[in-house]
């Protein structure tokens, strides 16, 4: 029986992409969070390609990624659970969720999976979740979107996928 | 729009990241695309006096409370028997006291009849609470008698069934309150003459609980309900068990039969005064069918099984203590309540019992106002809705609740207990003819509901609201009649407010017929010039400021300088003309020194209101740091903006000069 008074974890990162997972990391999130009052951070990497500078506002996204946090933010207030919410730019999504967790001494990181499979019917992972799962120093959950969602979406997510939301992550 | 920051190095040389600032993130978050949603930060006042206000409100009545929290903030079952019965239940401390008072005249004999006629109100409270369950059922928007009889009579009858409720409400507020603070005095003489005193002071209670939410005023004041429901019960339960398994009963007085006519007759009036006198009992019914979206949802059902709780507690109660009254022989008394004659017969005179109960006694008498201010606000916010009263009504404060309706409220009942000196019998004879009218109109509605949809049952339901709805057309007239000349001054009341409901209506229908845009309209773009006009005082850094943006409005820009000293003004063109060239400078000399008055002359005569012109005056404002610097400044521009206001093609625009850029002062002016 697993131990109901230890925290799975004082402080979380959430990794979220504006895709169709984002809100099962969250809930998912807040209801471990909840009953040990335990901190989350939403996160949301904006992969800059090597034709910017890494510090160049990529302001027309970044609009639309301080969305995806918002939305968040709007879930965990449902929850009552607090939340910050940070924004990064970076060239690679799967070491800047480790290294911004490092240095905010998170001990753990949510991620959420899309099922979905590569040409062939291969199970595609995409590559942000299998550098955290090898990288990390705390505990990683990764919450992966059933497949009758997956279904009923009809396949392949508009936007970015999983906690990679580089084009590396796309099929 | 966010901005970045230096980037931070990871733990490979490449891995570098930027973590990018969000400025609205403190205040606002996207919903959706185009929506963004303020968070509590935005809602922060920015001025200290407004912040210091702000903080005494969040100590008085709690922080606010998100509207999507509306759901949480509802009543369960438990605490809306609290909240919306305790004035019926309260009642029962003093419903069998009036049947006696009213059969005491018949002589010690005539009180036999008193059980008799509890059971014919008890039964009257099953029909007027079946119709109201019927009510909440089927309008579970709330609004009670109103909104039946909105439906099935229309708006002129609804509006009286709401104009008595409204009344009834206030005046429950004011007799409950009165009546526990009489009883207060009359247990402890030296707080008589401060008792006005206390009755405001309660009532300041009672609204401040209120306004922290329904919620919150559940927790507050349900305790004190349930502790007297409790201890009434054991009572009933141990007199019961002494009266008739230990025979503990005093000895009847012997009824004498007579056959004199006239007799009879009296006797009959007696008892219908006694029945009308009994059923003040029934006051409060109607309150659950008003509030039903109060209720955790299913609201309708919640609240239909709510309502035939409070009404079985209440019957059980009421003939409970009716039976006690009459077997222990208790008889009407100046110095101690009906009630109190029961308790101390059954817990024992000056046991902790019998003090308990009658502690629990007091205080809920003072809770059965808190009920009307459950119902008042949310009628109140019904009918705003509706447009018959000012929408403020319908805004909901901090804490979600009805706040203008809860302090209008307040208000009212404390002056009435002012007016009234505290004394609760000059207050008696306006109470409870309101709802008995109610009542009948509420009974009448639901005939003409059964008749009108003709569901399973429908006849035997139209036969007992028919006859419920004719009972209660007797009681209401038994009442007004036995109350009268001063029940009266309720039945002109009504009209009264009715009036004043539909003039309310007529303006609101008159403003939106004013304002509304065919749907096949289609705005354009605009086709008309402007013209700005500058009142000037003299040269400062506002009137610039008020010119530049002049400037930005139009090509014709016009300053205006109404003075009574043609020397400076002469000066002051001459400064005018150097500093701030291109825009003409109008002199207009005021012999008789008014200000107001020759600039809008001068508007009305050498700017007059053109078809395609619009006339926009630019008043510069110089913004105070103090509230006491509001007295010293802009005096004249609010007397400006006063006079402007509603003048035809004309736009007052106000230009407010900041005196906190004292760095800016300092740098010469462009």
């Amino acid at each position: 029986m697993p131990d109901q008074t230890t925290p799975p974890f004082k402080r979380a990162v959430l990794g979220l992409s504006g895709g169709p997972t984002d809100e099962l990391v969250v809930r998912f999130a807040c209801e471990l969070a909840r009953p040990h009052r335990a901190e989350l951070i939403a996160m949301h990497v904006v992969e800059v390609d090597w034709r910017h500078d890494l510090a160049e506002d990529v302001s027309s996204g970044n609009v639309e990624a301080s969305a995806i946090l918002d939305r968040a933010e709007g879930v965990a207030e449902r929850y009552r659970v607090s939340m910050q919410a940070e924004l990064l730019q970076a060239r690679d999504v799967g070491a800047a969720l480790v290294d911004e967790s490092t240095a905010l001494q998170a001990d753990a990181i949510v991620l959420g999976l899309p099922y979905r499979k590569k040409f062939g019917g291969d199970f595609a992972m995409g590559r942000t979740v299998p550098y955290v799962l090898q990288n990390a120093p705390g505990g990683v959950f990764i919450v992966r979107e059933p497949i009758a969602r997956s279904e009923a979406r009809g396949g392949e997510p508009e936007t970015a996928v999983g906690a990679g939301m580089g084009e590396a992550d796309r099929l | 729009m966010p901005t970045t920051q230096q980037p931070l190095r990871g733990r490979k040389p490449g891995d570098r990241r930027v973590r990018i600032e969000r400025p609205h993130a403190d205040y606002f978050r996207w919903e959706a695309p185009g929506v963004l949603v303020a968070k509590q930060k935005a809602h922060l006042e920015r001025r200290p006096l407004a912040r210091a206000w702000a903080r005494i409100k969040a100590l008085l009545i709690g922080r606010p409370i998100a509207t999507e929290a509306e759901l949480e903030e509802r009543l369960s079952k438990k605490k809306a028997l609290a909240i919306f019965s305790s004035d019926a239940i309260s009642s029962s401390a003093y419903a069998t006291e009036e049947i006696l008072g009213a059969l005491i005249i018949g002589g010690t004999a005539a009180l036999l009849f008193s059980l008799e006629i509890s059971i014919a109100i008890a039964a009257l409270l099953a029909i007027v609470a079946f119709s109201y369950r019927q009510v909440c059922l089927a309008y579970p928007t709330g609004g009670g008698s109103y909104s039946v009889s909105k439906r099935n009579f229309g708006r002129n009858a609804s509006l009286v069934a709401a104009s008595a409720l409204l009344i009834d409400y206030t005046l429950t507020v004011a007799v409950s309150t009165s009546s526990a603070v009489e009883q207060i005095a009359s247990a402890v003489p030296s707080l008589a003459p401060v008792k006005v005193g206390i009755g405001v002071l309660a009532i300041l209670l009672l609204t401040l609980g209120n306004l922290r939410g329904i919620r919150e005023a559940g927790n507050i004041f349900a305790l004190p309900t349930y502790l007297f429901v409790g201890t009434a019960l054991l009572m009933i339960a141990l007199g019961a068990y002494r009266i008739v398994v230990l025979g503990d009963a005093a000895a009847a007085p012997a009824l004498q039969a007579t056959a004199d006519v006239t007799s009879q007759a009296a006797m009959a009036i007696l008892l219908v005064r006694a029945f009308a006198s009994g059923a003040v009992a029934l006051t409060g019914t109607e309150a659950i069918a008003t509030g039903v979206p109060a209720f955790k949802p299913p609201e309708s059902r919640n609240a239909a099984t709510t309502l035939m709780v409070m009404a079985a507690l209440l019957a059980t109660l009421f003939i409970g203590i009716t039976f006690l009254a009459v077997n222990f022989g208790v008889v009407p008394d100046e110095h101690e309540t009906v009630v109190a004659q029961v308790a101390s017969h059954v817990y024992g005179e000056g046991s902790i019992g019998f003090y308990l109960f009658q502690t629990f006694t007091a205080l809920l008498l003072f809770l059965a106002a808190n009920t009307s201010f459950a119902a008042f606000p949310r009628l109140g916010a019904i009918l705003a809705q509706d447009g018959f009263m000012p929408r403020q009504f319908a805004f909901r404060g901090d804490r979600l609740a009805f706040t203008l309706g809860i302090v209008i409220l307040g208000l009212v009942a404390a002056s009435l207990v002012v007016v009234a000196g505290g004394d609760t019998h000059a207050l008696i004879p306006l109470y409870a003819v309101g709802v008995f009218i109610d009542f009948t109109i509420s009974q009448a509605g639901m005939v003409r509901h059964w008749l009108h949809e003709r569901s399973s049952g429908w006849r035997y339901r139209i036969a007992i609201n028919a006859f419920g709805g004719l009972l209660t057309a007797i009681v209401a007239v038994v009442v007004t009649t036995a109350k009268a000349p001063a029940s009266l001054a309720v039945l002109l009341l009504i009209p009264f407010l009715v009036v004043m409901m539909l003039f309310i209506r007529r303006e609101y229908d008159k403003q939106t017929a004013e304002l509304a845009l065919r749907p096949e309209q289609v705005i354009g773009p605009p086709r008309r010039r402007e013209r700005v006009i500058i009142p000037v005082p003299g040269l400062s850094r506002a009137v610039v400021q008020a010119v530049n943006f002049g400037r930005s409005l139009a090509d014709d820009v016009r300053a205006v300088h109404v003075t009574e000293d043609a020397d400076a003004a002469a000066a002051f063109r001459r400064d005018w003309e150097r500093q701030i060239p291109g825009v003409p400078l109008v002199i207009v000399e005021s012999p008789f020194r008014a200000v107001v008055q020759p600039f809008v002359a001068y508007l009305d005569v050498m700017a007059p209101a053109e078809p395609d012109l619009i006339t926009i005056v630019v008043l510069p404002e110089y913004v105070p740091r103090h509230w006491w610097d509001r007295l010293l400044y802009n005096q004249t521009s609010n007397r400006l903006r006063q006079a402007l206001l509603g003048r035809p093609d004309t736009v007052v625009a106000t230009v407010p000069y900041q005196r906190e850029n004292e760095a800016l002062a300092a740098q010469p002016t462009r």
